[in-house]
C-alpha cells in the first residue's frame, strides 16, 4: 500500500468514527444509536485494518477482525436486546442536541489543542489522526454526562471505550495482542452486566432514567 | 551456605509450608499441625538468629521476584537479634496454640494467617531494602489485623479495635513509606548499602528521620500514637497478642535504630533527646495507664506501652551520647536497650499467655471478677507470678539486668556536658525510677488481686488448669525469663554484636561471665549471686521465723472481722480500690472520672438504701489529642455528603468537567 492511499484510507476510516460519534449525540432513537454504533465498531475495525495492512503485520489483522465482531456484531446485538424491553426514544436529555453539538464542536477543538504536542512528537498519518480518537473519547465522556436513558448511558461508554482504543492504535501502531483481548472482554462484561441491570432497573421501577434513582443513596 | 542462611530458609519454608497447611488441614488436626508448624518455624528462626549473632551473615537478592523493586535479604547482627527474639516467642505461642486454637479459634483462615504472620515478622528485619522492607511491613500488618479480627463474630468491640488498629497501622506505613522513599530519592538506589553511602542534605535527612519515627514509633505503642495497641492487644486472641506484644512492636524499634543509626549514620542532638522525651513520657503514662487498668490484658497492653518507651530512653540515650562523641556510654546504652527488648518479648510472652489461660478458665478478663485463682489453676498462677516479678524490675526479675544497665549509662552519662543534657539526664533516671516503683504497683495488684484471695466470681470459683500443650508454651516463656534473669551474660555478647551493627563495630560494652562487668566505666552485677543471696536470705528468715515460733504456743483463731460476720468475697480489695491511692496521687495527670449515687429510702434521707460508685480513667492523650481530629475528620465527611447528591450524571459530570478543566489547563498553561 502505498503512502497516499494509507493517508486517505486512515483520514477515512478515522473521519467516520468522528462522524459517527456526532450522529449518536445528534439523534434520539435509541435504535438509530446502536446503529450508528454499530457502524462506528465497524470504522473503527477499519482503521485497524488499515494499520495492520501498512504495518503488514498478522496480528494487528487478528485484532482487527476481533474489534469487527465484538464492537460492530456483539455488542450491538447485545444493546439490540436490551432495547427490546426498554424506552425507544431519548427523551429529555439534559443538554439539548442543538446545544450538544455545539459542546462537541468546542470539544474537538479541545482534543485539537491537547494532542498537537503528542502529534509533534512524530509526525505520521497515523498519529494526525490522533485527535479524532481524544475527541471521540469526549464526545463519549458527555453522552455519560448528559443523556438520560441507561442505554444511551452504555453507548456513551462504549464511544469512550472505542475513542481510547482508537488513540492506543494510532499512537503505538499494536497493542500487544493479550492486553487488547484483555480490555476487549473487560467491555464486554461491563456491557452483559449494565444490560442485566438495565433489565432489573426496568423491571423494578418501570422506567430506566437513571435521575430516578436519587433516592438510593446512603 | 552457611547455617544462618539454611536455617532462615528453613524457618521461611516451615512457617510457608504450615500456612497452606492451616489453609488444608481437617478441621481436627488443624490446630495441632499449625501450632507444631509455628513451633518449628520458630526453632529455626532461633537457630538462624543465633548463628548470626555469631557472626555469620548471608544475603540474598532475587530482583525478579517482586515488581519494580524485587527482594534483597540481608541477615545482620542487629537484624538477627530481632529474628531470633521473634523466633523464640513463636515457639511459645506455638505450642501454646495447639490446644489454645482448638476453641473457636481453628478456622482455616485464622489457622493460615497465625505462621504467615510469624513469617512476616521474620523477614522484616532481614529485608536490606526499601521496597522489601515495606512489602513486609505490610504484609505484617495486613497479618495481624486478620488475626485480631478472628474473635470478631463473639464480641462486638473485636470490629471497633480491628478498625483502630487498620487506621492506624497504615497511617504508620503511609508515613513510613514516605519517609523511606524520600531517602531513597536522595539516593543512588533503594538498598541499604546505597542508602548509607547517599550524601542526604541535613534538612533531608531530618524529615526522613521524623517521618519514620512517627510510622515506627507508632507501630511500637509509643505515645501519643498509641490509641490502637490498648484496644487491639485484649481484643485478639491471646496467643496473637503475645506475639505482637512481645514480637512485633519490638520491630517498630529495629526500625528506628536500623534508619536512625544504621542508614543515617547517627544524627544532630534534638532527634535523640525527642526519642528520648517520647520514650520517658511513654514509660511513665504507659505504667500509670496500666494501675488504672481492671482489664488484665488491657494492663497487659499498657505495659508495652511502658517497656518499649524504656527501650526508647535508652535508643534515645544512644543516640545522645553518640552525638556527644561517647562511644563507650552510647554502646552500653543501646545494649541495654536491646537486651530489654529481649526481656520484654519473655516476660510479656510469659504474661499474656498465662493471661490467656485465665480467659480460657474463666471466660472474663475483668481483675475485679476474678480471684482465688491459685487453688483451681496452680500451674497458671506460679506462671503470672514470674511473669509479674519479671516485669516488676525486681531481682531476681529479667527486667531488673535491663533497666540496672540503663540507670547505669543514664547516670555516668550525667557529667558528659552542660545545657539540655545536664537537665535530661536527671529527669530520665527520675522517670525510669518511677516507672520501676509503678510497675511494681501495678503487678502486684495484677497478681494479687486476680490470683490470690477469694474469688470474687462465679467464674473465677469454678476455674480449672488449662491442657498441658498451654501449660508447656507458659513453661517454655517461663524458662527464657530464667535463663536471661540468671545468666545474661550469656545473651550480652550477642547483644552487644547488635548494637556493634548499628553504631558501627567497635567492642562489647559489657564484659563479664557471671559478672557483668561494664567496660570502660565502674559498676559491675552479678544477678546470679543476687538471686543465690536472695534465695539465703529467705531460706534463712523462714527457719529463724518457724524457730522462733515452733517454740511458741500456737492458737488457731477466726481473723478478725470488725463482728460483720465471717469475710467474704465482698471485703477484699479490689482492682479498682487497690489503684485508688495511685488514683488520688496522680490525679492531675488520670483526671479521672469518678460518680457516686447514693439512694436514700423514702422515710428518711438518714437511711442509705444503697450506694453506686463509678470510676472511669479516660485515656487523656487520646482524650485530647484523637477526638479533635475524628471531629474534624467527621465534619469535613458529612461536608463531603453535600457533594454527594445521588444523582448519576452529577457524578458522571464531576469527571468529566474535572477532565476537561485539567485538559484546558494543560492546553493554556503549555
Amino acid at each position: 500500500m502505498n503512502e497516499t492511499l494509507f493517508t486517505q484510507l486512515v483520514d477515512l476510516t478515522a473521519g467516520a468514527m468522528l462522524l459517527t460519534a456526532v450522529l449518536i449525540l445528534w439523534r434520539r432513537e435509541l435504535a438509530v444509536i446502536v446503529r450508528v454504533f454499530a457502524l462506528q465498531g465497524l470504522a473503527l475495525a477499519g482503521l485497524v485494518a488499515v494499520l495492520a495492512a501498512h504495518e503488514d503485520s498478522g496480528e494487528l489483522w487478528a485484532i482487527a477482525v476481533g474489534i469487527g465482531v465484538l464492537r460492530a456484531g456483539v455488542l450491538p446485538y447485545l444493546l439490540r436486546r436490551a432495547l427490546a424491553v426498554a424506552a425507544r426514544r431519548e427523551t429529555a436529555p439534559l443538554v439539548n442536541v442543538a446545544a450538544s453539538l455545539l459542546a462537541a464542536a468546542v470539544l474537538m477543538m479541545l482534543a485539537y489543542v491537547v494532542s498537537a504536542p503528542l502529534v509533534s512528537l512524530a509526525p505520521s498519518p497515523a498519529t494526525r489522526a490522533i485527535p479524532v480518537g481524544v475527541a471521540v473519547v469526549l464526545i463519549g465522556f458527555f453522552v455519560l454526562v448528559t443523556r438520560r436513558r441507561a442505554l444511551s448511558q452504555v453507548v456513551g461508554f462504549l464511544l469512550l471505550d472505542n475513542g481510547i482504543t482508537a488513540v492506543g492504535f494510532l499512537t503505538t501502531a499494536g497493542i500487544d495482542l493479550a492486553v487488547e483481548i484483555g480490555v476487549s472482554l473487560d467491555v464486554l462484561l461491563a456491557v452483559l452486566v449494565l444490560q442485566l441491570l438495565t433489565t432489573r432497573m426496568r423491571e423494578a421501577f418501570g422506567d430506566t432514567d437513571l435521575d430516578g434513582l436519587r433516592e438510593l443513596r446512603d | 551456605m552457611n547455617l544462618a542462611a539454611s536455617s532462615f530458609g528453613a524457618a521461611v519454608s516451615i512457617g510457608a509450608l504450615t500456612a497452606i497447611i492451616g489453609a488444608l488441614a481437617t478441621a481436627r488436626s488443624r490446630s495441632t499441625l499449625v501450632g507444631i508448624g509455628t513451633a518449628t518455624t520458630g526453632v529455626a528462626a532461633l537457630l538462624a538468629g543465633g548463628a548470626a549473632l555469631t557472626g555469620e551473615s548471608f544475603s540474598l537478592a532475587a530482583p525478579g521476584l517482586l515488581p519494580l523493586s524485587g527482594v534483597s535479604l540481608t541477615l545482620d547482627a542487629l537484624g538477627a537479634l530481632f529474628v531470633a527474639v521473634t523466633g523464640g516467642v513463636a515457639v511459645a505461642c506455638g505450642v501454646y496454640g495447639v490446644s489454645y486454637a482448638r476453641h473457636g479459634l481453628d478456622s482455616r483462615l485464622v489457622q493460615a494467617v497465625f505462621p504467615l504472620f510469624v513469617v512476616a515478622m521474620l523477614l522484616v528485619p532481614v529485608a536490606s531494602s526499601v521496597g522489601t522492607l515495606l512489602v513486609f511491613w505490610e504484609l505484617m500488618a495486613l497479618t495481624s489485623l486478620l488475626l485480631v479480627l478472628a474473635e470478631h463474630r463473639r464480641r462486638p468491640a473485636v470490629a471497633s479495635a480491628a478498625r483502630w488498629y487498620a487506621v492506624m497501622t497504615h497511617l504508620g506505613f503511609v508515613t513510613i513509606l514516605s519517609g523511606l522513599l524520600v531517602f531513597a530519592a536522595h539516593a543512588p538506589g533503594d538498598d541499604f548499602a546505597a542508602l548509607r553511602e547517599a550524601e542526604v542534605s541535613p534538612s533531608v535527612a531530618a524529615l526522613v528521620f521524623l517521618l519514620t519515627l512517627a510510622g515506627f514509633a507508632s507501630k511500637a505503642g509509643i505515645l501519643p500514637l498509641h490509641a490502637w495497641l490498648p484496644r487491639a492487644h485484649p481484643e485478639a486472641p491471646s496467643h496473637v497478642s503475645a506475639l505482637m506484644s512481645a514480637a512485633m512492636v519490638n520491630l517498630g524499634v529495629y526500625g528506628i535504630v536500623r534508619v536512625g543509626f544504621d542508614l543515617l549514620g547517627g544524627g544532630p542532638r534534638w532527634w535523640w533527646l525527642l526519642v528520648l522525651a517520647l520514650g520517658a513520657v511513654s514509660a511513665v503514662y504507659g505504667i500509670l495507664q496500666a494501675a488504672m487498668s481492671t482489664d488484665l490484658k488491657r494492663l497487659l497492653g499498657f505495659s508495652t506501652t511502658e517497656n518499649l518507651g524504656l527501650v526508647l530512653i535508652g535508643v534515645g540515650a544512644a543516640g545522645l551520647f553518640a552525638a556527644f562523641g561517647d562511644r563507650v556510654l552510647s554502646g552500653l546504652a543501646l545494649a541495654a536497650a536491646l537486651l530489654h527488648v529481649l526481656n520484654h518479648a519473655a516476660f510479656k510472652s510469659l504474661l499474656f499467655l498465662a493471661a490467656g489461660s485465665v480467659l480460657h478458665a474463666t471466660g472474663t478478663r475483668d481483675l475485679d471478677e476474678l480471684g482465688g485463682l491459685r487453688a483451681g489453676m496452680p500451674v497458671t498462677t506460679a506462671a503470672f507470678g514470674w511473669g509479674a516479678l519479671a516485669a516488676s524490675a525486681l531481682p531476681p526479675g529479667t527486667a531488673f539486668v535491663s533497666e540496672w544497665l540503663l540507670l547505669q549509662a543514664l547516670i555516668h552519662g550525667l557529667p558528659a556536658d552542660g545545657g539540655a543534657d545536664a537537665i535530661v539526664m536527671p529527669v530520665a533516671v527520675a522517670a525510669v525510677a518511677l516507672t520501676a516503683g509503678l510497675a511494681v504497683a501495678t503487678f502486684v495488684k495484677a497478681f494479687g488481686v486476680g490470683f490470690l484471695a477469694k474469688p470474687r466470681g462465679e467464674a473465677a470459683a469454678r476455674a480449672h488448669e488449662s491442657p498441658p500443650t498451654m501449660l508447656a508454651g507458659m513453661g517454655l516463656a517461663g524458662l527464657a525469663c530464667a535463663v536471661l534473669a540468671l545468666a545474661p551474660t550469656l545473651v550480652l555478647p550477642a547483644v552487644g554484636a547488635a548494637s556493634g551493627v548499628a553504631l558501627g563495630g567497635e567492642a562489647s560494652a559489657v564484659t563479664g561471665t557471671v559478672t557483668i562487668r561494664l567496660a570502660g566505666v565502674a559498676g559491675s552485677l552479678s544477678p546470679l549471686m543476687i538471686t543465690l543471696g536472695l534465695l539465703v536470705a529467705a531460706v534463712v528468715s523462714l527457719g529463724v521465723l518457724r524457730a522462733v515460733a515452733a517454740r511458741r504456743a500456737r492458737r488457731t483463731a477466726r481473723l478478725w472481722d470488725c463482728g460483720g460476720g465471717p469475710l467474704s468475697a465482698r471485703m477484699e480489695y479490689t482492682a479498682t480500690s487497690f489503684a485508688e491511692p495511685l488514683q488520688r496521687v496522680f490525679d492531675d495527670v488520670l483526671a479521672p472520672e469518678q460518680d457516686v449515687d447514693v439512694d436514700h429510702f423514702e422515710e428518711s434521707r438518714y437511711l442509705v438504701r444503697a450506694v453506686a460508685y463509678r470510676r472511669a480513667v479516660p485515656d487523656r492523650v487520646e482524650r485530647r489529642l484523637y477526638q479533635p481530629v475524628l471531629a474534624a475528620v467527621a465534619a469535613w465527611g458529612r461536608a463531603g455528603t453535600r457533594l454527594a447528591t445521588g444523582s448519576v450524571h452529577r457524578y458522571l459530570g464531576y469527571g468529566f468537567y474535572t477532565l476537561c478543566g485539567l485538559l484546558i489547563l494543560l492546553a493554556v498553561t503549555r
